[in-house]
């Protein structure tokens, strides 16, 4: 991809409105590896995660204009979209989230050696200090921003109040945010 | 103070990660486009948990983004697109629409004008051929008709069975001539070739006579058509017999026996 136009978030966001393909291929090249880490964090056969990944990016550009920039950020919109389309197509299935996500955290490991798409920034410089961040930490914002949990689900998950879910998230944020800041 | 509440609430984080219920949501979009700080921190939020999604990629098998884009490209999938950018651009699309209509309509009227002055010009052009096809046809229904009047002369001249009998002028106009055909053996048809007899005097009319037993029996008027135009041969009365023919200048409408000069006579 080396001297490829770079769009600014801006940039990307008109021309996908005007349906421009080499927008989408551009936005295909630097987001499908963030969207298909969700999506393999949930599921666990290949091709089903593939085939999730295609109808992901075929629902984004055919719904694009559902998007409103005032609303957030464009990444925001598509790991949302992507994250639910990953559960609705598991519910669909029969699975059921709890197994498959208990069985995902104990394999996110794993994602780690296999991944080779984040080529943006010092990746493993990054998961090292991401890997400070405390255990229950790290796992709240995992369940909720990789796995879809609601924030029942969290409470339950990891046997806390209900109402303290919304604080400790923005605490764990907050410290993942301080590690990221400089980057 | 409120603002600051807001944000250190956990409520925005919820609402990024897509766990805020819709009555969140909506206050959030409200609260978000009226206070800056809260819109800046959403926004942080956001760039930190895409920077962590992206320390997780995994790279999708090279088949994908061929698939997705033969997909894309496959019309039964775009039947729900609707045009997203007309929204953007719709104030400069009506601004180029009129802009545009203004022109049409400068454009419509300077062809009006030119087309209407080419179609004064025809239509004049056509109405001078009109009228010179019709002089030009009138002409020729003249030529036609004195060309039959001529075949007819013609005719009576030729004629085998006519018998000419030349009428010679008298004292009233002594260089006056005129020529009889009589059909004397098959019709008794008189004819008179009038061409040689001067302008009757105005109210005044060339009357023919047969001279039959020594007296004189009309035989009709000799019909002036126009004035100036040369007489043509016409038909006149019948006689059974006749011994002499004359033509004498009566008032005009003929009159039962002669009254006036005698121009021409002419004995058989």
């Amino acid at each position: 991809m080396a001297g490829e136009y770079k769009y600014s978030e801006e940039e990307l966001v008109l021309c996908l409105q005007r349906r421009d393909q080499k927008a989408f291929s551009y936005l295909y090249d630097n987001y499908a590896g963030a969207l298909n880490g969700i999506i393999c964090r949930m599921v666990e056969e290949p091709q089903l995660a593939e085939d999730i990944l295609q109808e992901a990016f075929v629902k984004i550009w055919n719904n694009f204009s559902q998007y409103d920039s005032s609303k957030g950020r464009l990444f925001t919109w598509m790991i949302n979209l992507t994250r639910n389309l990953t559960i609705d197509t598991l519910r669909s299935k029969g699975y059921k989230k709890q197994q498959k996500i208990s069985k995902d955290e104990n394999s996110v490991s794993n994602y780690h050696d296999k991944n080779y798409g984040a080529d943006k920034f010092d990746t493993l410089g990054l998961r090292k200090q991401v890997a400070n961040l405390k255990p229950e930490q790290k796992s709240i914002i995992d369940l909720a921003y990789f796995n879809g949990y609601t924030q029942e689900e969290i409470s339950k998950e990891m046997g806390i109040p209900l109402g303290t879910v919304k604080t400790r998230m923005r605490s764990a944020i907050m410290e993942l945010r301080k590690m990221l800041e400089y980057n | 103070m409120e603002i600051k509440e807001i944000i250190s609430s956990g409520l925005l984080e919820l609402y990024v990660l897509g766990m805020a219920n819709e009555n969140e949501i909506a206050e959030l979009n409200a609260l978000a486009a009226k206070h800056p700080e809260i819109a800046a921190e959403i926004e942080a939020i956001e760039s930190g948990l895409e920077k962590y999604a992206r320390l997780y990629s995994v790279e999708p098998a090279v088949s994908a983004k061929e698939k997705i884009f033969s997909e894309i490209n496959n019309s039964s999938s775009q039947i729900n697109y609707t045009e997203p950018a007309a929204k953007v651009v719709s104030m400069s699309y009506w601004k180029y629409a009129a802009a545009a209509a203004i022109l049409l309509l400068i454009g419509s009227i300077v062809l009006n004008i030119v087309y209407y002055n080419k179609y004064d010009a025809a239509n004049k052009n056509y109405e001078a051929a009109v009228s010179e096809k019709k002089n030009a046809a009138d002409q020729l229904a003249a030529l036609e008709e004195s060309n039959k009047e001529m075949k007819n002369d013609m005719g009576v001249i030729q004629s085998k069975y006519s018998e000419p009998v030349a009428l010679h002028g008298l004292a009233a106009a002594p260089d006056a001539a005129a020529k009889i055909f009589w059909m004397k053996n098959t019709t008794h048809e008189v004819y008179i070739d009038p061409s040689n007899l001067p302008d009757p005097p105005a109210g005044k009319q060339y009357q023919f006579w047969g001279i039959v037993d020594g007296k004189a029996v009309d035989g009709g008027l000799i019909v002036i058509t126009k004035k100036g135009d040369k007489y043509r041969i016409q038909k006149m009365k019948n006689f059974g017999n006749a011994q002499a023919f004359a033509v004498t200048l009566e008032p005009a409408g003929g009159m039962p026996q002669p009254t006036g000069d005698m121009y021409v006579m002419g004995k058989l």
